[in-house]
C-alpha cells in the first residue's frame, strides 16, 4: 500500500484488520473499511477501466458512489460502484469493458479514429449494404459497455418492509441530522437515510471543526429515538409520498426495499461535485476536490506528488490546505475567481504529466484537482413535481416551488455558514413535524406520533423559514478547449455542439441523440454541463435552454431489491397431498395446481360413466353473497332472471361485460332467504368479484350485498356418475338425497361423512347424475378419503381435470376462454334462452340486444370424417381450395365413449348449419373433412342421464 | 431565415464521416426551422412516427409537400420516443397480420430509403406460453400466421433455451414454460432514428416541421354541434399557440392526446388514454439474443446493443395522462422477471418512464376519415404502434392524397363501432405490443 499515509485523526479505516483481496488478478490489500476505489489508489493502481467508445484508460474522478469511471465486477456482481462499495476480505474484483487487459488494450485503437465516431456516427453509417447490419450490430454488440451477468447468480434472500413515519429525511449529512433531531424533538417519528456508510456528509471528510460539529450531530441524533438508515438509499418518491428505501446494511437481506408512507419528506442529500469541461479532463490524475479530501481525510491516501488545483471556491481552497499538509506539493493554484483557467490536461494515455494554463504556461503535475461548483441533486424534489430552477450567480440549479409535503434543507437549498445552515434545517424539521401532524389529523391517524390526532384540524403550518443565502459563484462549466461532458457514454462538447447544429438542439433531443447524461451514472455530474455546453451553442442562456429533470430512481436499484421474495404462490386444495401420494400428473390451471390424471383419463372417463368417480373442483371460484338485494346483483350481473329463484334452488346462467362478449359462466344457489352461493369458472374467479365489487361499489352503493370471496373456504368434490346417489347417501344422513326430494338444480346442507355445514347441489359438468360437495376446507381431505372408502363396492375412482374436459365436451359444454375468446358475445353460444332482454338493465343488455339481431358466429359441434383424426385445438377451418378463414377448433378430444374424435369449434355463420361440410388446415398442414353436427353435445343430448 | 427553399441533404454514409471527421465539418440541419405559415395544403397534428411518416409519403409518394407537422414538444416526445420499439407482424386477425407485415416490409428497406441507419435489427420474437390455455392461443396465432404466409410457429422448451439460455425452463413451480410462439422476423428498431429519419426525409421534400407548437383548437364549418363542429362540418383550419392556420385537410396523429384533439373538431373517438410503464437497466454485456413476451406474467424483455435490458408491462389499469413511473410498476415487474431469469437478480434497474397510450375497445387503430370533412385520424394505436407507424403513413398519405380508403385499412374505420364490427386483436396485443 504504498500510497497510504501514516494514521490521523478522523480516518475512517480501521488498521487493525488488513484484509486482502483480488484485483484483476493479482493479490492486493487494504483496511477494514477501505472502498474498493481507496483500496486502489492505495496500491497506486490509478487506471481503474476504460471509456465506453474510444477505451481510453480511466482514474477515478470523484471516488465516490457517482464515480462515472468507477464500475467495476464484483465476484457475480456486476457495475458495482468502486467508490462505495467497501472491501471485504477475499473479494474478487475486476475492472470491466477492458478485453483483453487494462493494460494493453486493442479496443484504445478506437481512439485513434475517434474524430470520425462523433456522437451518433452509427446513425448515418452500416447504412448499406442492408444486409450487412446485422453483421455490424453483432461487433457493436461485443462493445457493450458494463460487467457480465452470471446467469447461475442465485436469487439471495431480500426482504421488503412497509413503513409509516412521520417524516423521512432523505441525507444523513449535517442539515438531514439536524432535521431529523429537531423533527423527533417535537414527538415525530423520523427515519433518517443515508446513502454512506455513516452519517456525516461531507463533515466526514472535513477539518476538525467538522468533525466536532459531526460527532455532536451524530450523538443527539442517535439520542433523539431517530430511526437511522445508513448505507440506505431514497430511491424514489412517488404519489402522496410514497417513499423507495432500499437498505444495503440490513443484517440479513442482501438488500430490503422499505417502503414507507412519508407524511413529510425532507429532501437534504447536499451537492454533487462538478466536473469541469477541458481537453484532457478524462486523464487519470484528474480529480474533483471532493475525491481528493475523501481520499486524504477519510482513507488516508495519498492521491498524487505534484498537483495543480484550479479553484473557484472554499472546497477547493480546502482541498490545498489537505494536499500540502499530507505532503503533496501543491505547483500552482489556478484560481478561477481571480480570471485564472486551465486549458488542457496533458500527458500520455495513461497518466497526466502537465497543465496548461490560460496564461501559455505549462505545469508539470501527476494529479490536476478541480473544484468549479456544484449540481443540485433534485431527483427526488422533480419526482414530487418540482422542476428546478437556474440562479446565474451562484452558478447552480434551486429547487423552484414549495411543494406541500416535501421540504427541501441543507445545500440543495442555498449557501451560508454552519449555523445558518443548521438553523435552516431545525427550522425544516420542526415544519415537517408540525405539517406531518396536521396530515397525520386529516387522515386520522391513530399510530403517528407527532402531537395529537384528535381535536380541532390544525391550521397548515406554514413555511416561516428564513431561505438561506446564495453565495456568488464564477459559471464553470467549460473552459476554452473542448473536453468530456459525459464520461460513462465518452461524450465530448464538441459532440454536443455539432449536435446542436446539426438540429437536435433541445435539452431532450440531445440528450437522445449522444446519448449524453443516458448512462449509467445517471446525469448525476453531467447534466448540468449538457444544459450549459447547449446553451453556449445556442447563444442561450442555461434558463432559457431548459432545465434538468431527473426521472427515478435516484440511484440505480437491484432486480432482486424490487423482485423481494418473489412470492409467486401455487394455490392447492385441501387434498393435494393424497393427489400427489397417489400418482396423480399436475397440471397448472391458473394459480392452481390440480390433478390433470391419475394415470390414465379414458379409464377415468370411462369408470364415471358407469359407476361413479369424484373429482377434486375446489379451484371453482365461490363467492359468498349475502343481503336483501343479492337478486338486484344476480340480475345484473347474469344475462337470465334470479328474482323468483326458490330457497333450495340453483340455477346456470352466462355474465357478459358491457360489450356483450361472455365473461364468466356458472351457476349459483340460494341458501337461504338473504344468502346466496355463487360459483365462477376457476379463471374467472377473481376477476368477477372484482366485477361484482365494481359494480356495487362504483353504480350502486346503495345495494344492500356483501360479497365475500369463499374459493378456499370450502373445498369442492364432485361426485359423479350413475352410483353418485348410493355413494353420497351412504356419507349423508340428515339430507333426503331421492330423486323426488333432491332433485336437479338443487342444493342442500347438512352433514357429510359427520362434517357439518356442507352444501351439495345437483349440478355436474359431465353430464353425468352428479353431486357437488362444498365442504368447509379443513375437512376436505377427510370427506375425500370417505367417499373412496364408503364406495370401494360401487368403483368409485377419481379422476382429473383431463377426463373432466373429454365428458364435458361430450356433453358439448363450452369452457369459457377456450371455447370463447376476447370477440365472443352470448348469442354465439347457442343459448339465446338465457339472455332476458326484458329483464331491466343489466350488463351488456344494449350490447346483447344489438348482437341478437346480427349474424355472428357460432359455437357449434363438430366432427371429423375420419374418426380417428383429432385436429389440434386451434386448427383453422378454412373455404375449401382457399386460405380464408372461416372459423377454428375451440376444443377437440378423442372421446372414449363415442369412440371417435369429436370436438367444438366457432365457425361463422356460413358455416354454422347443421350438416355443413368443413375444411380444417391440421397443424402439419394437411387438410381434412369435418361436419358440423345437429347438436351441441356429441353425447346424451336430452340429458336423461344427469337428471336420473 | 426567411427564404423556404427546399434543403438539399448531406448524405450519411461512412465516407461522409470520415471526409467531416477530417476537415471538421459539421452536417447540416436535419429538418430546418422556419416561421409558421398561415396556410397549408395539409396540416398533421403531431410529431410521432405516424405523423411523421404521413407527412413523408405524403411527399414521396404523391408529391403533396405543403405540409406542415406540429407538436406542442419536440418531435418524438409522444410514445413514439418513449416505446420499446418491439417490431412484429404476428399478429391475430387477418387484418392485422396484413397490415402489419407490409409495414415490417417497409421497416426492412427503411435504412436504405432513409438514408439513416434506423437499426432495425430482426433478432426474433418469442412469447412464452405458461399454460395450456396460453399454449392454445399461440396456436392459434401460429396458424392463422401460416396461412397469410407469417414466419410464425409454435416452439418447445428445449428450442426456447436454445435461443435464449438465461430463461429458466426448468420445470418451474409458478410459471413453467411450456412452449413459445416464435416469430423470427420480429425484433427491434432504434425509435428515435426512425422518427428522425422520417422528418429528415418530409424536410428534404419541403415539409415544414414545428416543434413546441400548440394546437389549441380547430375550426370547423357548418358542423351539427356547437360552433359549427362535429358531424356534417368541413374543417378550416387550427389555431396554434404560434398563430392562426389555414388548411383543408387536418390529421390528427397524437396517440394518447388523440381524444382532446378530436374533441376540438367535434367528432367522438371511443378512445381511452392509459399510462404504459417501461423501464431500463444499466448495461451489462449481451445476454439476450431475442425479444421475449410473457402475458401471464405481464412483462416483455430484450436487450439492446449497448447491452441494456428494456422492460415493458400491460398498460396502468386505469385512464389517466400522467407519465410518472410508478414504484409497485418496477416491483412487480422486477419480479415477473425474476421469474423467468432468476440468474440477473444484481443487474440494476437505471431508469423508469411512462408514455400515454390511446387504447380502442378491440385493441386495432382508428384510421381514415371522420364525419368531419377535410379532418382524419391516425389514432388508436395503444400499446403497439410504434411498429405501424410506416405502413400508416403510408395509407394514411393514399387517404389524403386519393380520397379514397384502401384496402388495407378499410377494417379500422371509425365507423365499424357504430356497426359493430370490431376487430379481434385483443389476444395478441394486450401485452405483446
Ligand atoms: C412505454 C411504451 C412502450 C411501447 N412499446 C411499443 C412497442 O414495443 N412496439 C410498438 O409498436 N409500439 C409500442 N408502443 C406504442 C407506440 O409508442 C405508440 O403507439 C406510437 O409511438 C404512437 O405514435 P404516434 O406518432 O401516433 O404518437 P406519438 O409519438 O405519441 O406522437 C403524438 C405527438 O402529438 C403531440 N401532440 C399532442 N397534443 C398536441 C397538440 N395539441 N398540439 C400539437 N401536438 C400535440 C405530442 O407532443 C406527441 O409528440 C409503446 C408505447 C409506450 C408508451
Amino acid at each position: 500500500m504504498t500510497r497510504r499515509l501514516p494514521a490521523q485523526a478522523g480516518e475512517v479505516i480501521n488498521r487493525s484488520t488488513p484484509l486482502s483481496f483480488k484485483w484483476d488478478g493479482g493479490n492486493l490489500s487494504a483496511f477494514e473499511g477501505d472502498t474498493i476505489a481507496s483500496a486502489l489508489l492505495a496500491n497506486d493502481k490509478r487506471i481503474v477501466s476504460r471509456s465506453m467508445k474510444y477505451h481510453r484508460p480511466r482514474g477515478y474522478l470523484t471516488a465516490d458512489f457517482w464515480d462515472p469511471n468507477g464500475f467495476v465486477q464484483v465476484g457475480d456482481d456486476p457495475n458495482v460502484r468502486s467508490g462505495h462499495r467497501l472491501v471485504e476480505n477475499g473479494m474478487t474484483i475486476d475492472p470491466q469493458n477492458v478485453w483483453p487487459s487494462l493494460d494493453y488494450d486493442m479496443k484504445a485503437a478506437n481512439g485513434l479514429v475517434g474524430r470520425f465516431l462523433t456522437a451518433g456516427f452509427y446513425y448515418k453509417t452500416f447504412i448499406k449494404p442492408q444486409a450487412m447490419w446485422p453483421v455490424y450490430e453483432k461487433v457493436l454488440a461485443r462493445f457493450a459497455p458494463g460487467g457480465t451477468v452470471d446467469l447461475d447468480t442465485p436469487h439471495g434472500y431480500h426482504d421488503k418492509r412497509y413503513a409509516h413515519p412521520d417524516v423521512v429525511v432523505a441525507g444523513g449529512g449535517p442539515a438531514g441530522m439536524a432535521a431529523a433531531i429537531s423533527a423527533a424533538s417535537l414527538g415525530a417519528r423520523v427515519m433518517l437515510v443515508e446513502h454512506e456508510h455513516a452519517l456525516g456528509g461531507h463533515l466526514r471528510w472535513g477539518n476538525a471543526e467538522d468533525r466536532r460539529l459531526l460527532d455532536e450531530l451524530r450523538g443527539k441524533v442517535e439520542g433523539a429515538g431517530v430511526e437511522i438508515l445508513t448505507n440506505s438509499t431514497v430511491t424514489g418518491r412517488y404519489e402522496d409520498n410514497w417513499t423507495a428505501i432500499v437498505q444495503r446494511s440490513h443484517p440479513i437481506a442482501v438488500e430490503r426495499l422499505i417502503k414507507a408512507r412519508a407524511k413529510v419528506l425532507v429532501v437534504a442529500p447536499g451537492l454533487i461535485e462538478r466536473p469541469y469541461v477541458f481537453t484532457g479532463n478524462d486523464k487519470p490524475g484528474v480529480m474533483l476536490s471532493g475525491a481528493v479530501r475523501r481520499l486524504i481525510n477519510m482513507y488516508a491516501v495519498k492521491p498524487g506528488e505534484r498537483a495543480v488545483v484550479f479553484t473557484g471556491n472554499a472546497d477547493g481552497d480546502a482541498a490545498i490546505v489537505d494536499l500540502e499538509r499530507v505532503g503533496v506539493t501543491v505547483a500552482r493554484v489556478v484560481d478561477a475567481r481571480q480570471g485564472e483557467n486551465i486549458v488542457v490536461a496533458k500527458g500520455g494515455a495513461k497518466a497526466l504529466d502537465s497543465v496548461e494554463l490560460s496564461d501559455g504556461s505549462v505545469i508539470e503535475a501527476d494529479l490536476l484537482v478541480t473544484a468549479v461548483g456544484w449540481t443540485a441533486p433534485t431527483s427526488l424534489l422533480n419526482m414530487a413535481g418540482d422542476r428546478p430552477v437556474y440562479h446565474a450567480g451562484s452558478a447552480r440549479f434551486y429547487p423552484s416551488a414549495e411543494i406541500h409535503n416535501v421540504l427541501a434543507t441543507g445545500g440543495i437549498a442555498g449557501d451560508g455558514d454552519a449555523d445558518q445552515l443548521l438553523a435552516h434545517a431545525e427550522a425544516t424539521g420542526r415544519l415537517a413535524a408540525n405539517r406531518a401532524a396536521a396530515v397525520a389529523h386529516r387522515v386520522q391517524d391513530l399510530t403517528a406520533r407527532a402531537l395529537p390526532v384528535q381535536g380541532p384540524e390544525p391550521t397548515w403550518p406554514e413555511d416561516d423559514r428564513q431561505s438561506l443565502p446564495r453565495d456568488s459563484h464564477p459559471a464553470l462549466f467549460r473552459s476554452t478547449t473542448h473536453g468530456i461532458v459525459d464520461y460513462s457514454e465518452d461524450v465530448d462538447s464538441k459532440d454536443l455542439v455539432a449536435a446542436a447544429k446539426e438540429g437536435y438542439d433541445s435539452v431532450e433531443l440531445l440528450k437522445r441523440y449522444t446519448t449524453a447524461t443516458m448512462g449509467p451514472s445517471q446525469g448525476k455530474l453531467e447534466t448540468v454541463n449538457t444544459v450549459a455546453v447547449l446553451a453556449e451553442a445556442r447563444g442561450e442562456t442555461i434558463q432559457e435552454v431548459g432545465t434538468t429533470v431527473w426521472r427515478p430512481p435516484y440511484a440505480p436499484i437491484t432486480l432482486g431489491a424490487l423482485g423481494g421474495r418473489v412470492f409467486e404462490p401455487v394455490r392447492v386444495s385441501s387434498i393435494q397431498s393424497w393427489h400427489e401420494a397417489n400418482g396423480a400428473t399436475p397440471i397448472l390451471a391458473g394459480a392452481w395446481v390440480r390433478p390433470d390424471h391419475y394415470g390414465d383419463p379414458a379409464a377415468e372417463v370411462t369408470n364415471t360413466r358407469t359407476n361413479v368417480g369424484i373429482i377434486d373442483v375446489t379451484p371453482l371460484g365461490k363467492l359468498d353473497l349475502q343481503g336483501p338485494d343479492v337478486p338486484k346483483l344476480l340480475n345484473h350481473l347474469y344475462t337470465n332472471k334470479w328474482s323468483q329463484l326458490p330457497v333450495g334452488s340453483v340455477r346456470y346462467g352466462i355474465m357478459c361485460a358491457e360489450d356483450g362478449v361472455v365473461l364468466d359462466d356458472g351457476v349459483t344457489g340460494r341458501l337461504s332467504d338473504n344468502r346466496y352461493l355463487m360459483t365462477t369458472t376457476s379463471s374467472g374467479a377473481a376477476t368477477i368479484w372484482e366485477w361484482a365489487e365494481n359494480w356495487l361499489q362504483t353504480e350502486h352503493p346503495d345495494w344492500q350485498v356483501h360479497v365475500t370471496p369463499v374459493t378456499s373456504g370450502f373445498t369442492s368434490i364432485n361426485v359423479a356418475g350413475p352410483k353418485s346417489r348410493a355413494l353420497v347417501s351412504r356419507l349423508v344422513d340428515n339430507v333426503d338425497l331421492g330423486p323426488d326430494a333432491f332433485d336437479y338444480m338443487q342444493v342442500r346442507s347438512g352433514t357429510v361423512a359427520g362434517v357439518p355445514n356442507c352444501f351439495m347441489w345437483r349440478i355436474g359438468f359431465t353430464g353425468e347424475l352428479s353431486f357437488e360437495l362444498h365442504v368447509p376446507s379443513g375437512h376436505g381431505l377427510h370427506v375425500w378419503t370417505a367417499l373412496l372408502e364408503m364406495g370401494n363396492d360401487l368403483g368409485v375412482k377419481p379422476f382429473g381435470l383431463e377426463a373432466q374436459r373429454i365428458m364435458r365436451l361430450e356433453k358439448g359444454h363450452f369452457i369459457v376462454g377456450q371455447d370463447t375468446d376476447g370477440l365472443t358475445k352470448a348469442p354465439s353460444l347457442g343459448m339465446n334462452g338465457l339472455i332476458k332482454l326484458d329483464k331491466d338493465d343489466f350488463a351488456g343488455k344494449p350490447e346483447l340486444a344489438w348482437a341478437m339481431e346480427q349474424s355472428l358466429p357460432s359455437l357449434v359441434a363438430i366432427q371429423t370424417t375420419d374418426p380417428a383424426e383429432v385436429p389440434t385445438e386451434a386448427s383453422q377451418i378454412v373455404r375449401a381450395g382457399t386460405n380464408e378463414i372461416l372459423g377454428r377448433i375451440t376444443s377437440s378430444r378423442m372421446s372414449p365413449t363415442l369412440d371417435r374424435s369429436i370436438c367444438l369449434g366457432q365457425v361463422l355463420p356460413e358455416a354454422a348449419p347443421a350438416g355443413t361440410e368443413l375444411t380444417i388446415v391440421m397443424i402439419d398442414g394437411r387438410r381434412i373433412t369435418a361436419r358440423v353436427m345437429e347438436h351441441q353435445a356429441h353425447f346424451d343430448p336430452e340429458g336423461q342421464r344427469l337428471r336420473g | 431565415m426567411g427564404v423556404l427553399q427546399k434543403s438539399k441533404p448531406a448524405r450519411y454514409s461512412a465516407v461522409g464521416l470520415v471526409r467531416r471527421g477530417l476537415r471538421g465539418d459539421t452536417w447540416p440541419r436535419v429538418w430546418r426551422e422556419v416561421p409558421l405559415k398561415k396556410s397549408y395544403d395539409v396540416v398533421i397534428i403531431g410529431g410521432g412516427v405516424h405523423g411523421l411518416a404521413t407527412a413523408y409519403y405524403l411527399a414521396t409518394n404523391h408529391g403533396i409537400t405543403d405540409v406542415a407537422v406540429l407538436d406542442k414538444a419536440y418531435l418524438g416526445s409522444g410514445g413514439s420516443g418513449r416505446n420499446t420499439a418491439i417490431v412484429r407482424s404476428n399478429y391475430l386477425t387477418p387484418e392485422g397480420v396484413a397490415f402489419y407485415d407490409r409495414s415490417l416490409q417497409l421497416y426492412k428497406t427503411m435504412a436504405a430509403d432513409l438514408n439513416m441507419n434506423v437499426m432495425f435489427s430482426e433478432r426474433g420474437h418469442m412469447t412464452l406460453a405458461h399454460t395450456d390455455g396460453a399454449l392454445r392461443t399461440m396456436h392459434w396465432r401460429a396458424e392463422v400466421n401460416k396461412l397469410q404466409n407469417i414466419n410464425s410457429s409454435v416452439i418447445d422448451p428445449a428450442e426456447v433455451k436454445k435461443l435464449a439460455p438465461s430463461l429458466d425452463t426448468s420445470s418451474h413451480p409458478r410459471y413453467p414454460i411450456l412452449g413459445a410462439l416464435y416469430h423470427p422476423p420480429g425484433g427491434t428498431i432504434r425509435h428515435d432514428a426512425v422518427v428522425w429519419g422520417y422528418a429528415r426525409g418530409a424536410d428534404a421534400r419541403g415539409v415544414e416541421m414545428h416543434q413546441k407548437t400548440e394546437v389549441l383548437d380547430i375550426t370547423v364549418e357548418g358542423g351539427s354541434g356547437p360552433d359549427g363542429k362535429g358531424p356534417g362540418g368541413t374543417v378550416t383550419g387550427v389555431r396554434t399557440s404560434k398563430g392562426d392556420i389555414s388548411a383543408p385537410i387536418v390529421v390528427n396523429c397524437t396517440a394518447g392526446w388523440a381524444t382532446l384533439i378530436s374533441d376540438m373538431a367535434g367528432v367522438r373517438l371511443p378512445i381511452s388514454t392509459r399510462p404504459l410503464q417501461a423501464a431500463v437497466t444499466e448495461p451489462v454485456k449481451v445476454f439476450l439474443p431475442t425479444v421475449v413476451v410473457s402475458g401471464s406474467l405481464h412483462v416483455y424483455v430484450s436487450q439492446t446493443d449497448r447491452g441494456e435490458l428494456v422492460f415493458g408491462a400491460s398498460v396502468d389499469p386505469f385512464n389517466n395522462y400522467s407519465v410518472r413511473g410508478s414504484l409497485d410498476f418496477t416491483e412487480e415487474l422486477a419480479s415477473h422477471v425474476l421469474e423467468l431469469m432468476p440468474g440477473i437478480s444484481r443487474m440494476r434497474l437505471l431508469r423508469q418512464w411512462a408514455g400515454l397510450c390511446d387504447m380502442t375497445p378491440d385493441y386495432s387503430p382508428v384510421m381514415g376519415f371522420t364525419p368531419v370533412q377535410g379532418f382524419l385520424c391516425d389514432v388508436g394505436w395503444g400499446t403497439y404502434g410504434f411498429k405501424a407507424g410506416p405502413v400508416s403513413g403510408e395509407q394514411m398519405a393514399y387517404c389524403i392524397a386519393t380520397n379514397e380508403t384502401p384496402e388495407l385499412i378499410s377494417a379500422f374505420n371509425l365507423s365499424r363501432f357504430a356497426a359493430g364490427e370490431l376487430v379481434g386483436e385483443k389476444g395478441a396485443a394486450a401485452v405483446g405490443h
